[in-house]
């Protein structure tokens, strides 16, 4: 029913000089996109092991190369409290969000109840707002919760956003109608359909999604500075923020940092990009 | 009634249930997070407010003033111009990158990661970044355009082509974004149509055409829509970093007006007020795209 | 604005909808009775160890830890960067929880004096105390006789140059340019490649606001006559120091981006730029970073026959009025900053001296410092003798008025504006703005 090829377009057969020099062709296109997006991250990395001197100039190789940066960030900065922060709060937010998420574009594509365009409309109308304005009224809502300083103030309003729901269930609406039709007629639950039936459909997009929630909430430094005064809460990008004093900032720190706040990230998306490409034939059910 | 019209009347008060259980957790905490501060927003827009806790309702002044203020509607027409040049572009930029890492080639995943890289660091950071890049005389680009012979171009200190480098990095930042998106598309795709549409002669264009466009449907409307609100709501970020809103005003989008105004001139209620014709524009615009496409249901007969 | 007097069913509403969150808006809770005060600051506790930045915040804790050992309200100092504040700051007041003390400039000041949150010092203070600060420190934080922010510094604007860059083009320490003319020439002459003639600030935000006003004040002009409260923006002078901007950025004596991003320890150690404005910050911040560099110093040259002018900044302490305790606060900013005790001096003079490295805002700290030979860099003496005595206060405006002339600055320096065209026009708004302005004077 669902076969396991990565890609389903450019089939040709295997071993035609045809087939070696188009993918030639495809490969020099690739690197040579790739190296023009990657170039400027390059120079940070770059720059991350250059002296406090040499980090301004345009010299892409250090003149002296140094390690010291990364070894000031980990010893005289809690980096790694940072880290551990973003990370229990950005997977804490990913997890919660994707199961809820799912569960209400499972409702809002395939279930039918009085009014579901307009509840649709409705939470889609929710990710409209503008940030600077309704930072206040949300911070105020935030501390009368008693949220204010503690993991929960970060984790919980960072769940509640439309786009996750918005993106799933558009993905739901394109599943074929006579997807649970079996499932029904045997009796099965709504809720068995979701979880043994839709949510496994589901991977790819789930894995993107997983890529962004957790991205967004690594990089999040708004919220999580607004709400927190706490240091031991700090998140990684706001404890990068740090290396900036009041009329200067030490970049070589800054790069160093940013690096080493870019890896895990880099290396979720690396885990999980396989499971975004694996196809997903539905056409075997119909 | 018929016993069949009573099983499909219990069927469907059981199909609600499971919906309003299913949809609770969401219903909620976006009631209460997102929904409640957007309506307060919208409430505060008829006041004024100096953020120290002096409140006088002034009713409709705020947007009598807005619709006479020269910088509301410089602010207006910059942010205009940054959403027609940046939503089709990165929707075109997305498409194509998807494409491209469709196919198989060796290192493609390594490409596809590379081409994922510029989202997955912080947008303050790679603001930075980018400011180094850009400097005059010194920078990075600067020196290679001095070295064939290209002086004096000033991409972020020139009002005429700041907003187009700022375009022109966001861009960049959330090309990888959008490709992964359009990649989830697309793989939804099945290959045998692919397949008899080639055993029946169509050429790469004209399989491009009537197949992948009009199957990839959901994830354009998606991909138009979010990337019209996070074009208009998003970015601020970056601006703040690379522009601050320079150079004279050139990169002021509304986002940031509504920051200054807020932040700046600690006025609250106007900018709620200008914030809520944020709301309603993106509201009538995305309104028309529901309507225009019968609720973003897209139908899979062919 | 009265609202009508005639309550409407929309008017109802809303006002049902404000009532709702005005409590919200300034609520005052039971649990503040016994929490400590917070001190929002960019100091302290410092969050890397970097051992200049520990010890400024060490300066912060030593003056908190005395207070608090005295069985007072306890106060504990919050860390955040300067951005940080800028962003946070606004939502505490909002949501009516705004700190109990906290550091202000004098862009921002006019706001919060309006918005009646600042306490009033001066009761605390000894009258002694009060005269010993400098004219052009306090000014911009009193209102009559009431003073609601306590300058713990001055910072003066300056020219710094590098004359090893300079020497290389002919240009030897006593041939510097002594007028706008002479600068402008020799930085265009200068310009070239890599290397910058002038650098002049850029960016729109209140710091440029505060480097344009040294020139705008060489001219003999202002923006706003102190005196009558009346805006003089569309004069002679105004358009003048526009015009300087635009010529610098026509020229190419000026970039359009400063190089290096902005960092100037970077920049002279490249030899990217010849003149650099900048304050007395960047000493230390060059002695420290860059010690094997040689710099200059020079006061800001001023147009052909006038005299040189620079701007001070400085950060200053408030208290917030509506805190949980604003008298205990006062006492603690006074204590540190406003009081005449000999260890209380000497501690505001470690803060001038060793550990910042700036200049003092009260003539008590002043001799303290030259006492302790603080002044033994000849860079720290340049500004001490040469560069503070022309110093006047960073203005206090309300926001409106900083845009206006922002704007304008702005155009001219970078759209190629008219700088007659845009003085008047920014003289234009800032009239009508005064017109209905209720607040603070504007100094």
């Amino acid at each position: 029913m669902t076969t396991e090829t990565p890609t389903t377009v450019g089939r040709r057969r295997p071993g035609s000089a045809r087939a070696r020099r188009r993918s030639g062709l495809l490969l020099a296109l690739g690197i040579a996109l790739a190296l023009a997006t990657v170039f400027p991250l390059v120079w940070m990395v770059l720059g991350s092991f250059k002296t406090a001197q040499e980090v301004n100039s345009p010299s892409l190789i250090p003149e002296t190369f140094t390690l010291e940066n990364y070894a000031y960030v980990f010893s005289q900065v809690p980096f790694a409290r940072y880290l551990l922060n973003s990370f229990l709060v950005s997977a804490a937010v990913t997890v919660i969000a994707l199961w809820f998420h799912s569960m209400a574009a499972y409702a809002l594509a395939r279930l039918q109840f009085p009014g579901r365009e307009r509840i649709f409309l409705a939470i889609f109308a929710t990710m409209l707002v503008s940030a600077p304005v309704t930072i206040i009224p949300t911070f105020i809502i935030v501390r009368t919760l008693g949220m204010v300083d503690s993991y929960a103030g970060l984790v919980v309003p960072a769940i509640f956003n439309a786009f996750g729901i918005f993106l799933l269930r558009q993905f739901y609406v394109s599943l074929p109608d006579e997807l649970e039709e079996a499932a029904l007629v045997d009796g099965a639950s709504y809720w068995t359909i979701y979880w043994k039936i839709v949510l496994p459909l589901s991977r790819p997009i789930l894995a993107a999604l997983a890529v962004f929630f957790f991205l967004a909430n690594w990089n999040a430094f708004v919220w999580p500075m607004t709400v927190t005064s706490d240091p031991d809460l700090r998140m990684v990008q706001v404890g990068i923020q740090t290396f900036q004093q009041q009329y200067a900032a030490d970049w070589n720190y800054i790069l160093a940092a940013a690096t080493v706040a870019a890896l895990p990230t880099l290396g979720i998306f690396f885990v999980f990009q396989k499971q975004i490409v694996a196809s997903i034939k539905t056409s075997g059910l119909k | 009634m018929s016993a069949a019209t009573t099983t499909r009347t219990q069927r469907s008060r059981r199909e609600a249930r499971a919906a309003a259980l299913f949809l609770a957790p969401d219903a909620i905490g976006l009631t209460v997070f997102v929904a409640i501060p957007m309506l307060l927003s919208v409430v505060l827009g008829f006041f004024w407010i100096d953020g120290f806790g002096n409140v006088d309702f002034i009713g409709v002044d705020n947007y009598v003033r807005m619709a006479k203020d020269p910088q509301f509607w410089n602010s207006a027409r910059v942010t205009l111009i940054y959403l027609v040049t940046l939503v089709p572009l990165i929707f075109v930029v997305g498409l194509g990158l998807a494409l491209l890492v469709q196919q198989r080639f060796p290192a493609v995943g390594i490409i596809r990661s590379a081409l994922f890289l510029p989202y997955v660091v912080s947008m303050v950071v790679v603001s930075m970044i980018w400011q180094f890049m850009l400097t005059d005389r010194t920078g990075v680009i600067a020196t290679a355009l001095s070295a064939i012979g290209i002086d004096g171009i000033s991409f972020l200190g020139d009002p005429k082509l700041a907003l187009g480098t700022v375009v022109a990095v966001t861009v960049w930042l959330q090309m990888g974004y959008y490709m992964i998106i359009f990649l989830a598309g697309l793989q939804d795709i099945p290959g045998e149509l692919y397949e008899a549409a080639r055993i029946d002669g169509a050429s790469a264009w004209q399989r491009f055409r009537s197949i992948t466009l009009p199957l990839l449907a959901p994830t354009s409307f998606f991909v138009l829509l979010t990337s019209m609100v996070a074009v208009v709501t998003g970015g601020l970020d970056m601006i703040f970093v690379l522009t601050s809103g320079g150079p004279a005003n050139s990169t002021s989008l509304l986002i940031f007006y509504i920051y200054q105004q807020a932040f700046l001139f600690g006025d609250l209620g106007y900018a709620a007020a200008v914030g809520s014709v944020l709301v309603v524009f993106l509201l009538i615009v995305s309104a028309g795209m529901f309507l225009a496409t019968r609720g973003g249901r897209f139908s899979h007969d062919d | 604005m009265p609202p009508d007097p005639i309550p409407r069913r929309r008017t109802v509403l809303a006002g049902a909808a404000a009532a709702a969150t005005v409590p919200l808006l300034s609520s005052c809770s039971a649990s503040r009775a016994d929490r400590p005060l917070s001190f929002w600051n960019f100091y302290s506790p410092a969050p890397q160890q970097d051992p200049n930045l520990v010890a400024q915040s060490d300066w912060f804790a030593q003056a908190i830890d005395a207070w608090n050992a005295s069985r007072e309200r306890e106060i504990s100092p919050v860390y955040m960067t300067g951005d940080q504040m800028n962003q946070r700051m606004p939502i505490a007041f909002a949501s009516g929880d705004g700190p109990d003390i906290f550091l202000i400039s004098p862009g921002d000041y006019l706001r919060y004096a309006n918005g009646g949150v600042l306490e009033d010092l001066a009761p605390y203070m000894e009258q002694e105390a009060i005269d010993d600060f400098y004219p052009e420190a306090l000014t911009t934080r009193r209102d009559g006789e009431a003073i609601y922010g306590l300058p713990m510094e001055q910072e003066p604007l300056a020219l710094f140059y590098d004359p090893d860059l300079l020497e290389g083009a002919g240009v030897a320490e006593g041939d510097l340019p002594q007028d706008w003319e002479q600068l402008l020439d020799l930085s265009a002459r200068l310009s070239s490649g890599t290397i910058t003639g002038l650098v002049l600030d850029v960016d729109p935000g209140y710091y440029q606001n505060f480097t344009f006003y040294p020139w705008l004040w060489q001219t003999g002009g202002d923006v706003v006559d102190p005196s009558t409260q009346r805006p003089v923006f569309s004069g002679e002078g105004a358009q003048a120091a526009l015009d300087l901007y635009g010529r610098a950025i026509a020229s190419g004596a000026t970039p359009r981006t400063r190089p290096a991003n902005g960092d100037i320890v970077s920049a002279f150690s490249s030899g990217y730029a010849a003149f650099w404005q900048t304050g007395v910050w960047d000493v230390s911040n060059l002695r420290l970073n860059a010690p094997d560099k040689h710099f200059g110093v020079m006061p800001l040259p001023a147009p052909p026959g006038k005299e040189t002018i620079t701007a001070l900044g400085g950060w200053a302490w408030c208290v917030n009025a509506r805190g949980a305790d604003p008298e205990s606060a006062a006492r603690f900013v006074v204590q540190v900053l406003g009081s005449m005790e000999p260890s209380s001096i000497e501690h505001v003079a470690a803060w001038n001296g060793p550990v910042k490295g700036n200049m003092p805002a009260r003539a008590s700290v002043d001799a303290a410092l030259v006492a302790s030979d603080a002044f033994a860099d000849e860079h720290l003496a340049t500004f001490h003798d040469d560069i503070l005595p022309t110093g006047r206060g960073e203005p206090r405006f309300p926001p409106a008025v900083y845009k206006a002339v922002s704007d304008a600055l702005q155009s001219v320096e970078l759209a190629g504006g008219d700088p007659t065209e845009e003085s008047d026009r920014a003289q234009q708004t800032i009239e009508s703005y005064l017109e209905t302005y209720q607040g603070g004077t504007l100094v």
